[in-house]
C-alpha cells in the first residue's frame, strides 16, 4: 500500500454523487435493520388520519365546500400535509444531539460537507418511513374519502417533487434550528415553536381556512411550503398554479440551504470538544 | 519538510459554571458565570515523515484538544499548526482526505451494520475509485485478519475485533498520517498486542507517520520512537524513547530475598529507598548516580544468606508519572499552580459539545 499524496483527489461530480448517495444507502440499510421501528409512527399517523377524517366528515355533512375544499379534498389534504409534518419531523433531534454530545467533532474529521452528509444519511430512512405513511394514507383515504384524486402523471410528478422539496426544506430548517445548540444549551423550545407553526399554518387545517391576514403573514415564511404546497397539489390540483408553487418551494429550499450553511460555519467555530 | 509543524499553538475554552444552590441558579439566569480554561498553552513541536510519536500526558493535559486542532476539528485560539503543508482549520476538508484518525472511544463504523458497509461508505467519502477500493479493502482484510467479521453487524463484534476493523477502516484511503487517540483503550492483552504489531508493520512497510496518544505504556514502548509529554497544556518533554529510557536507567529496582530475617532499616540512605519489606525480603529503588550497583549488591550479600536477587530498570510508566509530579511540584514552588482543568480525558464526550 503506497502513501497517498496530500490534499483532495481531483474534482469528480460522479465521486461527489457517490459519496452522498452511499451515505443515503447506508442510512436506509441502517433503518431496515430495525424495520419494526416504524410501527409506532405508522400507528400514530393512522390514528391522526382516522380522527381528522371523522372531524371533516362531521364538519362538511350537508354543507357546501369551504374555500374550495369539500369533505374529500379536506381529508386528502390532511393525509398529505401530515406526511410532511409528521414523516419529516426527525431531523432536528439527530443533528441537535450530534452537536450537544460532541459527536459532531468526530464527524468533521472527514472530507465532506457536514450538512450534506447528514442530509444524505437522514433522507434514506425518512423517505422509507414517509413511503409507508403514504401507503397507509392512500389506503385510509380511499376508505374515508374515495379514490385518490390523481388526474394524471403530471399531477403525480408534481406531488412527488413537492413532497421531496418539502422533505429537503424540513431538513434544512430543522437543521438550522438544531445547530443553534452551538450557542444555547437547551434549544428544543425553538423546535417546539416551529412545530406548532407548522401544525397551525397548513397541517391541521388547509391554509385557506385561516383569516386573510394570517395567510399573508404565513406566506412571508417558508412554513406553508412544507405542508400546504404538497397537500394542495393533491387535493385541489391546478396545472396552472403547480409550477409556481414548485418554484417557490425550490426558492425557499435554496434560501434555507444558505441559512443552514451560514449557521453551521458560524457555529463550528464555537465547537468545544474537550477530552478524549 | 515536517509532516506536522506546530508553533505556539493555543486553545482557550470559555465554560459556563454553575455554582451550587437555587439562588446561584437564579443569579446565573441574569448574569451567567463563565471562566476561561487554557487547555493548550503555546505548544511547539515538529514531526517528520515516517516518525512514530507518542503524545503523552495525564487526563486534562490537552492531548486530545491538540489532536482535534491538528485534524481541523477545533480552531486554535492562538499560534499556528501546519499538517501535511495545510492549515487544518482553514483546509479541513482537503486535509481530511490525507489523514486517518482513530478515536478509541468513538466508533466510525455503523453500529447496526457490518463493517463491509462502513468500508463502502468510507471508500465513497474518500472518493476512492471502486476497483482501487476493492483492492485496498482486500489487502486490509487480509493484513488485519478481519475477513470473518466483515459481514457481521458491528454490535455483535468483540471490542478487539471492532478496533481492528476501526484501524483498518482508517487506512482505507492510504493516509500519510495517522492520528490514534487511545487506540487500545479497553482491549485485552492479546488484542492490544495484535494492534501494536499491526501498527509497527504499518510504519515499517508503508512509512506512515503515526501520532499516538495513549495511557498504555505498552503501546508507547512497543510502537513509538519518540515521546512528547504534555502537561497543563505545555510540552514538558520532547525526546526520543531511547533518551527517555536512558533516564529510566538512572534508577534501578532491586528485589532481594534472604534465608532468614535481616535488618533493612539501616539500609535507607539518600538515593536508596525501601519500597517495601518483610522480615526476610525487600524491594529497593536505587539512584545509580548516587550508589554504585556492584557495591550495593555486595552490601546486600554481606547481610545474610541471599536466596534470590533481581535487578530491573525503573518502569517507564513510573518515570512519566515522575515527570508529571515534578512539573506540578515546580509550579507549586513557583507559586503559580496551574488552574484546574475541568475536562477529564476519560470523560470524553461528557465534556464535549457546543459552547453555551
Amino acid at each position: 500500500m503506497r502513501a497517498a499524496t496530500g490534499g483532495s483527489p481531483p474534482f469528480s461530480l460522479a465521486a461527489k454523487v457517490r459519496k452522498y448517495s452511499e451515505a443515503a444507502r447506508l442510512g436506509l440499510r441502517n433503518r431496515l435493520a430495525y424495520k419494526g421501528n416504524v410501527a409506532g409512527r405508522l400507528l400514530t399517523y393512522c390514528l391522526f388520519v382516522f380522527v381528522f377524517s371523522r372531524i371533516w366528515t362531521s364538519v362538511f355533512e350537508g354543507r357546501p365546500p369551504i374555500e374550495g375544499y369539500g369533505k374529500e379534498a379536506a381529508i386528502w389534504y390532511f393525509i398529505v400535509a401530515e406526511i410532511s409534518a409528521f414523516g419529516f419531523a426527525r431531523f432536528f433531534g439527530t443533528v441537535g444531539e450530534d452537536v450537544k454530545s460532541g459527536q459532531i467533532a468526530y464527524l468533521l474529521a472527514r472530507p465532506y460537507s457536514f450538512v450534506g452528509y447528514s442530509f444524505a444519511q437522514a433522507i434514506g430512512p425518512t423517505l422509507y418511513d414517509a413511503s409507508l405513511l403514504a401507503l397507509a394514507g392512500g389506503i385510509l383515504g380511499s376508505l374515508f374519502a374515495g379514490p385518490i384524486p390523481l388526474q394524471g402523471p403530471a399531477q403525480a410528478l408534481a406531488l412527488l417533487a413537492s413532497l421531496l422539496l418539502a422533505a429537503c426544506l424540513q431538513y434544512l430548517l430543522q437543521t438550522a434550528l438544531a445547530l443553534t445548540a452551538f450557542w444555547v444549551e437547551e434549544n428544543s423550545a425553538f423546535y417546539w415553536i416551529y412545530q406548532k407553526f407548522v401544525l397551525v399554518c397548513g397541517t391541521l387545517i388547509p391554509l385557506e381556512f385561516l383569516p386573510d391576514v394570517a395567510q399573508r403573514v404565513a406566506f412571508l415564511t417558508p412554513i406553508p411550503w412544507l405542508t400546504w404546497a404538497p397537500a394542495r397539489i393533491l387535493s385541489r390540483w391546478s396545472p396552472e398554479a403547480a409550477p409556481g408553487m414548485l418554484l417557490a418551494q425550490l426558492a425557499w429550499t435554496l434560501a434555507a440551504a444558505a441559512l443552514c450553511g451560514l449557521v453551521f460555519s458560524l457555529g463550528r467555530r464555537r465547537l468545544v470538544a474537550q477530552g478524549g | 519538510m515536517p509532516v506536522i509543524e506546530v508553533r505556539g499553538l493555543e486553545k482557550t475554552f470559555t465554560l459556563k459554571t454553575k455554582p451550587e444552590g437555587l439562588a446561584a441558579s437564579l443569579r446565573s439566569l441574569v448574569r451567567p458565570l463563565r471562566r476561561e480554561v487554557r487547555a493548550v498553552r503555546g505548544v511547539d513541536f515538529e514531526v517528520e515523515e515516517g516518525e512514530v510519536v507518542a503524545f503523552l500526558g495525564p487526563n486534562g493535559a490537552g492531548k486530545s484538544t491538540t489532536i482535534k486542532m491538528l485534524c481541523g476539528i477545533l480552531e486554535p485560539s492562538g499560534g499556528r499548526a501546519t499538517v501535511l503543508g495545510l492549515d487544518p482549520s482553514r483546509q479541513r476538508t482537503r486535509l481530511a482526505a490525507s489523514i486517518g484518525a482513530v478515536f478509541g472511544q468513538k466508533s466510525q463504523l455503523w453500529f447496526h451494520l457490518p463493517p463491509s458497509d462502513s468500508f463502502s461508505l468510507l471508500g465513497a467519502i474518500y472518493e476512492i475509485p471502486r476497483p482501487e477500493l476493492a483492492r485496498r479493502r482486500a489487502e486490509l482484510v487480509e493484513r488485519f485478519s478481519i475477513g470473518p467479521y466483515m459481514d457481521t453487524p458491528v454490535r455483535k463484534l468483540s471490542l478487539g475485533e471492532r478496533v481492528r476493523c476501526e484501524v483498518a477502516a482508517s487506512l482505507l484511503h492510504a493516509p500519510r498520517l495517522l492520528f490514534l487517540d487511545e487506540p487500545t483503550i479497553g482491549l485485552d492483552v492479546v488484542a492490544k498486542r495484535e494492534i501494536r504489531l499491526l501498527l509497527e508493520e504499518l510504519r515499517k512497510r508503508d512509512g506512515v507517520t503515526i501520532f499516538l496518544t495513549s495511557h498504555d505504556i505498552g503501546d508507547i514502548e512497543k510502537i513509538c520512537k519518540r515521546a512528547i509529554i504534555i502537561h497543563h497544556g505545555q510540552v514538558v518533554v520532547d525526546e526520543s524513547m531511547k533518551e527517555l529510557k536512558h533516564r529510566a536507567l538512572a534508577k534501578k529496582r532491586l528485589a532481594v530475598k534472604y534465608a532468614g530475617p535481616v535488618d533493612f532499616a539501616s539500609l535507607a540512605a539518600p538515593g536508596l529507598t525501601i519500597l517495601k519489606s518483610t522480615a526476610d525480603a525487600a524491594s529497593l529503588e536505587v539512584d545509580t548516580r548516587l550508589h554504585r550497583l556492584p557495591e550495593l549488591i555486595r552490601a546486600l550479600v554481606d547481610r545474610g544468606e541471599v536466596l534470590d536477587i533481581t535487578v530491573e530498570d525503573e518502569p517507564l510508566e513510573d518515570l512519566i508519572a515522575e515527570v508529571f509530579e515534578g512539573e506540578d511540584a515546580e509550579a507549586a514552588r513557583a507559586g503559580a499552580a496551574p488552574e484546574a482543568l475541568p475536562a477529564d480525558d476519560s470523560r470524553g464526550e461528557a465534556a464535549a459539545g457546543a459552547r453555551p
